[in-house]
């Protein structure tokens, strides 16, 4: 099955799906939260800064573990972009992949890269 | 906007169509709670002979627990599918109206009012309670702020609380609609 292709339209890219960019994600589940139909979940862990200066006192950085997309749920309104503080979620042209069952359609960081 | 008594609303309706605003365009209701305990009924007017003319905003208040409003249907008749609807979703009562169902199950009683609980979101667990840096729903410290989906009420207002105790208050409740940090215990 071939996807038609994708129409971007004057002023930004079509709602097709939402990339995940994984760098710019702080896991600060602002995303999650605003969510209307809790089709993002995400888990994290915390783990020691290494960046800290010599000397500085020590910090823990969230590290993110697993971050999912429901596109079975998920109606595409675009909070979540608007929400992200860190522009981690942005929209693409390209739609999710059609799946054989509602869990396939749980993308994961590597899909939605 | 102009507001208008409830005893007066079928008659501030009918003289603004005489005055001219003869295009009926909507009929509203919002449920004031947290402001006033009140139901605000609103309707729009239009003038088809002045396009630019703005519409004309017609309100009247009625109280939530004997929300009663004259119907304007025979004013204009357009006016009777969004009364059926208001009545419906907010527990109006249209006098004078259609009183046949719209939209919703007969055992639906007002859905759009604010006191109205998202009950199924107390089923499943909420993704968005986790803190970040959490991979498991509770796993840190007891102690740390508590966050509730928008829509259910702290279970202390809501839900899981003491059965001997006054039911909840539907001002407490409604305040659940925007979720976020459990209240404080004040009793």
């Amino acid at each position: 099955m071939s996807a038609p292709e994708p129409v971007v339209p004057v002023g930004g890219p079509a709602h097709g799906r939402i990339r995940l960019i994984e760098p710019a994600c702080t896991s600060c589940m602002l995303c999650v939260r605003e969510c209307p139909v809790w089709c993002i979940s995400l888990d994290s862990h915390t783990e020691p800064d290494p960046d800290v200066p010599a000397g500085a006192r020590p910090r823990t950085v969230n590290v993110l573990d697993r971050f999912e997309i429901d596109w079975g749920t998920c109606m595409f309104c675009g909070i979540c972009v608007e929400e992200c503080p860190f522009d981690a979620l942005e929209w693409d042209d390209a739609h999710p992949a059609p799946a054989e069952g509602s869990l396939d359609l749980r993308h994961g960081i590597a899909e939605l890269a | 906007m102009r507001d208008v008594a409830a005893q007066d609303w079928h008659a501030a309706v009918l003289a603004a169509r005489e005055d001219g605003y003869g295009w009926f365009d909507w009929l509203g209701c919002v449920d004031e709670i947290g402001v006033a305990d009140e139901l605000r009924v609103v309707l729009s007017l239009r003038r088809l002979d002045d396009a630019s003319a703005p519409e004309l905003l017609l309100q009247c208040r009625v109280p939530r627990s004997e929300p009663r409003v004259d119907s304007v249907r025979d004013v204009f008749a357009g006016a009777a599918w969004h009364e059926r609807e208001a009545a419906e979703e907010f527990g109006l009562e249209v006098v004078g109206g259609d009183r046949r169902r719209l939209l919703l199950d007969a055992s639906v009683e007002a859905p759009l009012r604010k006191d109205e609980v998202l009950a199924a979101r107390t089923a499943g667990p909420w993704p968005g309670a986790k803190e970040p840096g959490e991979s498991t729903e509770g796993g840190a410290s007891p102690s740390r702020r508590r966050t509730v989906p928008p829509g259910v009420p702290a279970a202390e207002v809501w839900g899981d609380r003491d059965p001997d105790g006054p039911p909840p208050d539907p001002a407490e409740v409604a305040a659940a609609s925007t979720g976020g940090r459990v209240r404080r215990r004040s009793r």
